[in-house]
């Protein structure tokens, strides 16, 4: 029963930053098109502005962590101006190449800045828990509730804003959103500022646990992006309980059978999910 | 109010809008006539900022807005009724309405009579405001685009043949109501049409586009005499 329960506790602390790190994909996939290949690349980059706000400079952690999503933010809109804006007319493949781009420009770049070996940063709350006989650290604590907390507020952004209105709007209809006087770039900027920064968010939260390492965003964009098509393709109530399933898929299988067989709990779930329901958990058929 | 000199435009290096010229008044109703085909939904798509032309101009109230990006002309108050529909498939009708008042957000008693207003003239939607858009019939998805492009209260308003696909009944209905729009709600009409006789039935005056050029224009009661136009539109 403990060994079950404090499994499930790290299922869930796991699945809290794949729904972030999905939900964030999944918004922009809605904008583009196309999957941001290099959305696990930023969730790294995210990273490692926390290490340099908060360990290089000095400046503690919580503070980094508000400096690393707005510098994440920026790199979103720069992204979208740069690198996607100016192949919004052309076949979607250069776009896909374009991601693969990035991605690599990323990766290489924290390789170049940051150096091959893992970098920890200290974790802020070591303290723990004890309750129903399993130990819960703080820091872990923080990840579960930081999540629901962003969660909550972008569904509330999403439902009840105009602003939040028009990522919706955009994803369904760009001529049609546009011909409403919508400011379809801006909505786009918007959309990558959002998706990247909670990224960022996702990253600041659990790097104190883990170590950083340049090829850290590799496998997480890859797992974000089984989470987008387990739960639907730009599915947002998917890509969150996506997220949280698969959380608990490889914590469960990983406790019980054995841990290095994790990732193949993960994928063999999307292969099996897939196969039962092609469009996804929440997908919709296209009409 | 609305000017358009010269005109050309081209889609995908194929030349389909040669050489148009017109002009519309404020407060009037103007059909545009041709066949499937004929260049009007491209001449709309022109005017409203959503395809560029490669030369003319286009002023609306003395502004060039041949440069202009669509959500600035919208603002300025041309507003783009498309065939098609384009709505938001998945948003209630109600959001699919104050997304149409996206112009003037923020403003909400002018939001709030603006949707008093469509709903008076479309009472369906009303009952039907919760439901998701992409839910509707034709007939109905065509009435939450012309209520959802009216949220904005547009100076000039180009629908873009609202009557295709629909039973000849709700063709009727429709006719009734967007005339009504024109004279009670002061607003300038731009309809283009394939159903001549239903258009030359309604407006003041309209333009005849033939192969992406106006071949012809005048009044209704003109129009409609015309031997051309009788046998290529009416049918008689």
């Amino acid at each position: 029963m403990e060994l079950f329960l404090q499994q499930l506790f790290n299922g869930i602390m796991f699945g809290s930053t794949y729904a972030i790190v999905a939900l964030g994909l999944t918004l922009v996939m809605g904008i583009l098109n196309i999957p941001n290949f290099a959305h696990g690349h930023l969730y790294m980059l995210g990273g490692y502005c926390l290490f340099f706000f908060a360990g290089t400079l000095g400046l503690g952690y919580w503070a980094g962590m508000v400096l690393s999503v707005a510098a994440l933010g920026l790199v979103g809109v720069l992204m979208e101006k740069f690198v996607y804006r100016p192949l919004n007319d052309q076949p979607h493949i250069n776009a896909f190449i374009a991601a693969v781009g990035s991605l690599l420009f990323l990766e290489s770049f924290a390789l170049v800045v940051w150096g091959p070996q893992g970098l920890r940063i200290p974790n802020p709350h070591p303290q723990a828990i004890e309750l129903l006989g399993i130990t819960m650290s703080v820091q872990r604590l923080l990840v579960i509730i930081g999540a629901i907390v962003l969660i909550a507020g972008l569904h509330l952004f999403m439902k009840k804003t105009i602003a939040g209105a028009t990522i919706e709007a955009v994803a369904q209809n760009r001529e049609g959103a546009m011909l409403t006087g919508i400011n379809v770039n801006r909505v786009s900027a918007m959309t990558f500022a959002i998706s990247t920064g909670t990224a960022a968010v996702a990253a600041s939260l659990i790097s104190p646990i883990f170590m950083l390492s340049p090829s850290m965003g590799a496998i997480l964009g890859m797992k974000a992006f089984v989470i987008v098509i387990l739960g639907g393709m730009g599915s947002v109530p998917g890509a969150i309980l996506g997220g949280y399933l698969l959380g608990l898929i490889e914590a469960l299988g990983g406790g019980y059978i054995s841990a290095a067989y994790k990732d193949v709990f993960a994928f063999a779930a999307l292969i099996l999910i897939l196969s039962i329901k092609p469009t996804g958990l929440f997908g919709k058929r296209e009409v | 109010m609305l000017k358009l000199k010269n005109v050309y435009t081209d889609i995908g290096g194929l030349q389909i809008i040669h050489n148009v010229s017109l002009e519309i008044e404020q407060g009037e109703f103007v059909a545009l006539l041709g066949s499937n085909g004929a260049g009007k939904t491209t001449l709309f798509r022109t005017v409203a900022g959503v395809l560029k032309p490669n030369s003319g101009t286009i002023e609306f109230n003395g502004m060039g807005i041949h440069r202009m990006p669509v959500h600035k002309i919208v603002e300025a108050g041309l507003v783009l009724c498309p065939q098609g529909r384009q709505l938001f498939p998945r948003l209630s009708v109600e959001k699919n309405l104050i997304m149409g008042a996206y112009p003037i957000k923020g403003n909400k008693p002018r939001i709030q009579k603006n949707l008093d207003r469509v709903y008076e003239l479309f009472p369906i939607l009303k009952e039907r405001r919760n439901q998701e858009a992409g839910t509707f019939s034709g007939g109905e998805q065509q009435m939450l685009a012309i209520a959802r492009s009216l949220m904005s209260e547009p100076q000039l308003l180009l629908l873009d043949e609202p009557s295709v696909g629909l039973a000849p009944l709700i063709v009727e209905q429709m006719a009734e109501t967007i005339s009504n729009i024109n004279r009670e709600m002061d607003t300038t009409i731009f309809l283009s049409e394939q159903n001549a006789n239903m258009a030359l039935n309604i407006t003041d005056r309209g333009y005849v586009l033939e192969n992406g050029s106006c071949v012809l224009s005048g009044d209704c009661a003109q129009l409609k005499d015309d031997e051309k136009v009788r046998k290529a539109y009416i049918g008689a």
